[in-house]
């Protein structure tokens, strides 16, 4: 049985506590987004996802999809689910008031969706796309698409996918070969395959608004070629209502490892009708501007995947008795000890946790600028926002995502035996956050983005945004002599980051080879210093508030602990991910291709 | 005749005018006359408004304004009499050969007898200028082509006729070499002489082949510039550039004057666009454009380029030519498939083929023609340079395959290069078969060759050390546009320990386009940016002990720069002993622009300079008030002699004005120095403390009000302010030149970490110069 209980209180703490700018006027647009109207959101959010989503999880991974003449059929309660979900509001929070929608921030919806993925991915595909379908034509489509589109979208009676990959280009979209023809009426006739299309055909909407890269007949090679079209399921009729069939079919499902009651689709578009989403040849452009929130996203998938598993695994350690302590029976009254007396059930719970924790309060600094990014009425902070969320989209992403699937199999691993059967349900966060790490841009691609793309932009600009912030942080945490004790370990931590940081920049400009051999490790580097700042900064509260006699003192000592926990026991990874970046691409590339 | 004391030139046009100009830079008065035009009431208002005119132009005409006075307004009318006045008489007349002949008989009745006359012809032989002209003035006659702008084309060809007096063209030959800087190269009396009979037909070659293969001008231009060694603005810029409607007269004249079967005339093309934009008034730049142009209607800016079928402007596009990024070389440039292969091969082969045939026409050295092009037209490689890196036998064989004639220069080569080094030396091949030696002029000395036959003292990444002869050593910086780093610190702090043990004295020189902008402003910015402010400061820091040790070293120092010397660059000539500056050196103190103060000792010595100069009133404020108003508004002198007012040259530095000569008379003068040389003393200073400081930022607000000064100006001619006046200091106390490198240093981090500073270098490196915060 998976059980989960919304984190609501560490999501408060995030929110109000960690990331509050007390005294700053609130971004226009967020007037109204008062601490309570938040608080009663999230906790609306968490009932739904207990009872409504969670129940699916195990179910609609047994059941998965199907493909019946055609059509696709989710798994059982999916259908039920989504409609109550679109009447609570729920696919309308992100978006714009002028088409239906809430227009909540980034640093509430982020935490809504983590609450989502930890109770069941597959279906968080389903709205998450949609939203995706939305920025693109919201950005970039004309104002007559916008109103026939946006408002359905919104409101969740239509829903959306983004159509890139076919079956020879995922990474290298320069590639891609669909073909779009113009039309004397101004449409578009789209042909062509495309696979690993999430909800690329379902049952839970009456309409389906495919966002499909394709290439027009005039288009120069590679990714300068690719235009982007809205191509929906059915025509809208006159009356806004969902008209004829186009030609767009789904040819098959995937058959995958995880996330089994999302439907993974291949389509066929075979004359389909479309129209253009913004410019010709610019369809690369506009998939990009709405990146950084995607994957900032999909980074809360891993997220969603580790604080389930961390429940699971914590519900699990406690009751399972097994052997006693090593320093004597902590249980005598029982056959054996539970086996979270045990350091090593400790080590595997304060990991997942210090992860949880820690990616729950730098995703939530991310969500804000993306926020500020979005809002802000000062052009220069809203430069600053976009630098900063521009650098720390790949660092979320792929550390996130890494961290959520390695957190997913520890917790199996506290179960031993009874994770990987399927009984407690360990197995499928393991299976569902798999994938997490591969599509929209494999982390290594996310590494390499972070090197040769963020790292040099600007003579480095990108990272002002974080180095000077967690710099000065720091110098002050030293100065406090609570907080010396863990700002110091951090404050080396992002020495090594400087260091490797600037061996980057110098070898990586003589040979894009020895940036790309230590991308991977640079990233992780980057994220753990990341967290290490974001637990410095945590650490800083849960002292004042204690200080302050807070009636809460339980959450702020185990905030305390487990700031420490990241501080001494993940953190000094640091100092070999250093090592490793410096020796360079040497060993890596020595073997010939034919000696492998 | 002795020497030249004092010119004239005849024809105040803009050739005229620049080359007085340039006459008057060399410190030699000028007349310069034209005709009085009818009805005129200045009599001599042509020449004088002449004058007038190039004390505006830019790039600027004279080096000081001081130089504008040395020429003299005249007309020929009332004035020929006084060409008995000077030494050397330059016609700048139009080019018609009945105007100049009538002329010259004019100035043969009042010159005196020995004095040199010469013609700026471009395209006139001289044989026909002096038909029938008495043997006396045969013997003074010669002609002396300049390029424009004369004061920066350091090319001047120089042609003689047989009854030419050799003294007398040495004679002119050694003031324009010495005094005018220019490279003087030697050319036989033929149509174009060099420079522009090849250039002309290159960009004739150029022109058609665009047209020919459908080529846009900007991919042309692409291919037919950088590629090639040729300045970027390739061949449809560079028409822009001087002009569209002197190439039609040119051509027009090298056609009359050029036999039939000269290959010249297979290049030459009916131009009817070209003869449609010059009637349209798009002269080029001068213009209202030319090839290309900026629209400005509707309020913006934008670059547009011409379609060469249609005639039709439309909007520029950067040339979409990745080929040419991959292409290694010049011959893996004429290798390429396609458009972009095809328009190379054109043009080139039919250019190096042309030059080839000039050998033994224009000229017997084909190292004199390449000096032609590579002054005259800018060019990184001369035409047999470029042969040499693209291989004879290539452009042989691939002319032949074409049924193209070979030039018998090619096709004799047999596998030999035109140049090759010998036991440490250059040669280059004689027409006649067989390498001489290339022997430079006497005071001639070049880096370049010096480094051919021998390994650095030391080096790394970003400097090397030179042994130069006679116990002299030459640092050099050779790090990407001479950028300076801690790597730049470092050796010559290991220079400093070599010279003091084993050497006489050290002269500091390169032989890049600048002399050094200053510190690497990417790497700044990049640590700056991850907050890696202890290794700036260090940076900061090694910087001033290095320029330090240089200043007290026990032996002379000359730094000798040409080109920019900016922030860090001037900042070592501000601590060597002497300089000997290029005439064209451009020398501030640039880091006020980038929202920094010199740190690297800029303050302390320009405080220094001015103390000691004894042209200020008493009083600690002046000389700060001075220093402040030249750093803060990061001036930069516009040439060596504007230096010395701005005291970056001091009264005893030398300015040398030909570039060749430069590392020779640098040189020199550090031998010179070598007898009894003592380091120099630290002069405390007196400085007047937070009170100056309070009057200088006063100041600088003034600026702010008059919208002259931007808000980050202000905080950073405030620290500048407070380096300066000393920072707290006493007015009665002395500050050492510890304390002030320590307030410069100080105020260069405090700066260094502000958002608006870090904003101004990435739009430097970006867009070349500052956004204005």
């Amino acid at each position: 049985m998976q059980t989960y209980k919304a984190p609501l209180r560490d999501m408060r703490f995030v929110l109000h506590e960690l990331h509050a700018d007390p005294g700053s006027e609130p971004l226009p647009g967020l007037e109204e987004i008062t601490p309570d109207v938040a608080d009663a959101i999230l906790e609306e959010a968490a009932k739904f996802c207990t009872e409504r989503l969670l129940p699916l999880n195990a179910s609609g991974d047994a059941e998965g999809c199907r493909l019946e003449n055609g059509v696709v059929r989710t798994p059982k309660g999916f259908p039920e689910a989504y409609a109550a979900f679109r009447a609570g509001g729920w696919t309308a929070m992100g978006s714009d008031p002028a088409y239906g929608g809430q227009g909540l921030p980034e640093t509430i919806n982020k935490l809504v969706e983590e609450m989502i993925c930890s109770t069941n991915l597959s279906f968080g595909l389903y709205p998450g796309l949609s939203h995706g379908a939305y920025k693109a034509i919201a950005g970039h489509a004309s104002e007559a698409l916008k109103a026939a589109y946006l408002p359905k979208i919104v409101d969740g009676t239509w829903s959306g996918t983004m159509c890139l990959t076919e079956a020879h280009c995922g990474t290298d979209l320069g590639l891609l070969r669909t073909r779009a023809v113009p039309q004397d009426d101004g449409s578009y006739r789209i042909t062509g395959s495309k696979i690993f299309i999430s909800a690329g055909d379902h049952d839970l909407t009456e309409n389906i608004v495919h966002l499909v890269l394709a290439r027009l007949p005039d288009a120069p090679k590679g990714v300068k070629g690719i235009s982007l079209f809205l191509v929906p399921k059915f025509l809208p009729a006159p009356d806004g209502t969902p008209g004829a069939r186009n030609g767009v079919t789904c040819s098959a499902l995937e058959h995958k490892m995880g996330i089994k009651a999302s439907a993974t689709c291949q389509l066929s578009f075979d004359d389909a009708v479309g129209w253009l989403v913004g410019e010709p040849h610019k369809g690369m452009r506009a998939m990009f501007t709405m990146m950084n929130s995607e994957r900032l996203s999909v980074g809360i998938q891993g997220l969603g995947a580790g604080e389930a598993a961390y429940q699971g695994a914590v519900a699990y350690a406690r009751e399972r008795l097994q052997g006693r302590a090593l320093s004597g029976a902590k249980r005598p009254d029982l056959a054996a000890d539970p086996i979270i007396v045990h350091p090593d059930v400790r080590r595997m719970l304060m990991t997942i946790r210090a992860y949880n924790e820690g990616a729950r309060a730098l995703g939530g600094w991310v969500a804000r600028s993306l926020d500020v990014m979005e809002r802000h009425p000062d052009p220069a902070e809203r430069r600053r926002a976009e630098d900063f969320s521009a650098l720390m989209t790949p660092v979320v992403k792929a550390l996130f995502t890494d961290l959520g699937f390695e957190a997913a199999s520890i917790g199996l691993q506290v179960y031993g035996g009874h994770g990987f059967i399927r009984d407690h349900g360990m197995e499928q966060y393991v299976r569902d956050a798999r994938i997490s790490m591969i599509y929209e841009g494999t982390n290594g691609v996310q590494a390499l983005d972070l090197v040769g793309r963020k790292l040099p932009a600007h003579a480095g600009r990108l990272l002002r945004g974080f180095f000077h912030p967690v710099l000065a942080f720091l110098d002050a945490a030293l100065e406090d002599d609570a907080l010396a004790p863990l700002a110091l370990p951090v404050s080396k931590a992002f020495g090594a980051l400087q260091l490797a940081t600037a061996h980057i920049a110098q070898r990586g400009l003589k040979d894009p080879d020895e940036a790309g051999a230590a991308a991977t490790d640079y990233l992780r580097l980057f994220g753990l210093v990341a967290l290490g700042f974001m637990w410095v900064r945590a650490a800083k509260v849960a002292q004042a508030a204690l200080a302050d006699g807070t009636p809460e003192r339980d959450f702020y000592e185990a905030k305390l602990a487990t700031a420490r926990f990241f501080i001494e026991r993940i953190l000094p990874q640091v100092a070999g991910l250093l090592a490793a970046i410096k020796s360079g691409k040497g060993a890596m590339m020595a073997l010939d291709e034919a000696m492998f | 005749m002795s020497g030249i004391r004092k010119v004239a030139v005849i024809g105040a046009g803009v050739m005229g005018s620049g080359i007085a100009a340039h006459v008057a830079n060399a410190g030699v008065p000028v007349l310069l006359m034209d005709i009085v035009p009818e009805g005129a009431t200045d009599r001599n208002g042509l020449a004088a408004a002449a004058i007038a005119r190039m004390l505006k132009t830019e790039p600027a005409a004279f080096m000081t304004p001081r130089a504008a006075k040395r020429v003299e307004a005249c007309n020929v009318e009332d004035h020929l009499g006084r060409l008995a006045e000077v030494d050397w008489i330059i016609e700048v007349v139009i080019e018609r050969l009945d105007a100049k002949r009538a002329l010259y008989r004019r100035i043969d009745a009042v010159r005196r007898p020995g004095t040199a006359v010469s013609s700026n012809t471009s395209t006139i032989p001289l044989d026909a200028l002096v038909d029938g002209m008495p043997e006396s003035f045969r013997r003074d006659f010669l002609i002396t082509h300049f390029f424009n702008p004369p004061r920066y084309m350091r090319l001047l060809e120089l042609v003689t006729g047989p009854q030419t007096d050799p003294a007398l063209a040495e004679t002119v030959a050694d003031f324009a070499d010495r005094r005018l800087g220019k490279s003087v190269v030697r050319c036989k009396d033929r149509p174009g002489f060099i420079a522009n009979r090849l250039g002309i037909t290159w960009i004739q070659n150029a022109i058609a082949a665009a047209d020919d293969l459908g080529v846009p001008v900007e991919e042309a231009d692409a291919i037919m510039g950088r590629p090639f060694g040729i300045p970027k603005t390739g061949v449809f810029g560079l028409v822009d550039l001087v002009g569209l409607d002197l190439i039609p007269h040119t051509t027009a004249s090298l056609r009359a004057a050029l036999p039939p079967d000269d290959a010249f005339h297979d290049s030459y093309r009916e131009m009817p666009l070209v003869s449609r934009l010059i009637a349209a008034g798009f002269t080029g730049r001068k213009g209202k454009g030319g090839f290309y142009r900026l629209n400005r209607t509707g309020g913006q800016k934008t670059k547009e380029a011409i379609d060469l079928a249609s005639g039709a402007y439309r909007p520029a596009r950067k040339a979409d030519l990745p080929e040419l990024k991959d292409a290694k070389g010049p011959r893996a440039v004429l290798d390429l498939p396609g458009r972009a292969g095809a328009y190379a091969w054109r043009v080139i082969g039919a250019t190096l083929s042309y030059a080839a045939g000039l050998v033994g026409e224009a000229s017997d050295d084909v190292a004199a023609i390449d000096e032609a092009m590579r002054l005259g037209y800018n060019w990184t490689w001369g035409p047999f340079e470029l042969i040499d890196r693209i291989g004879g036998a290539y452009l042989a064989d691939r002319l032949a395959r074409d049924g193209r004639p070979v030039p018998p220069l090619l096709a004799g080569l047999d596998g030999r290069s035109f140049y090759r080094v010998e036991n440490g030396r250059r040669q280059v091949l004689q027409p006649g078969g067989g390498y001489r030696d290339i022997v430079r002029p006497d005071g001639v000395l070049r880096l370049a060759d010096i480094k051919l036959g021998r390994e650095p003292l030391l080096t790394n990444g970003s400097a090397a050390l030179w042994d130069i002869g006679d116990g002299v050593v030459c640092f050099e910086f050779t790090s990407q546009s001479n950028a300076l780093d801690e790597q730049v610190m470092v050796l010559l702090g290991k220079t400093i320990k070599l010279v003091k043990d084993r050497y006489k004295a050290l002269v500091v020189y390169n032989e890049g386009t600048n002399f050094s902008v200053g510190a690497n402003l990417g790497l700044a910015l990049f640590a700056a940016n991850i907050a890696a402010w202890g290794e700036i400061e260090k940076l900061v820091h090694l910087g001033q002990q290095t320029y330090r040790q240089l200043k007290y070293a026990p032996f002379p120092v000359v730094s000798a720069p040409s080109g920019m010397a900016l922030g860090g660059g001037c900042e070592i000539l501000l601590h060597s002993d002497a300089v000997q500056a290029h005439a064209e050196s451009y020398i501030g103190l640039v880091e006020c622009g980038v929202g920094l103060v010199p740190a690297w000792g800029g303050c302390t010595e320009m405080l220094g300079r001015w103390q000691a100069s004894g042209t200020l009133p008493k009083g600690p404020m002046p000389a700060v008030a001075r220093v402040f108003e030249t750093v803060s508004t990061a001036t930069v002198a516009k040439s060596a002699e504007e230096a010395r007012d701005l005291l970056f040259l001091r009264p005893d530095d030398g300015i040398t004005m030909n570039r060749d000569r430069l590392l020779a008379d640098a040189k020199a003068r550090a031998l010179s120095l070598v007898a009894g040389y003592a380091p120099p003393k630290p002069v405390p200073l007196t400085l007047p403390g937070s009170a100056g400081g309070l009057a200088l930022r006063m100041a600088a607000e003034g600026f702010a009000r008059r919208g002259i000064a931007t808000k980050h100006d202000l905080v950073v001619s405030g620290e500048l302010a407070s380096v300066l006046s000393g920072g707290e200091a006493d007015i009665l106390d002395t500050l050492d030149e510890d304390a002030i490198l320590e307030l410069e240093r100080d105020s260069f981090m405090r700066l260094v970490r502000t958002e608006a500073t870090l904003d101004r270098f990435e739009s430097v490196l970006e867009t070349g110069r500052p956004v204005r915060n």
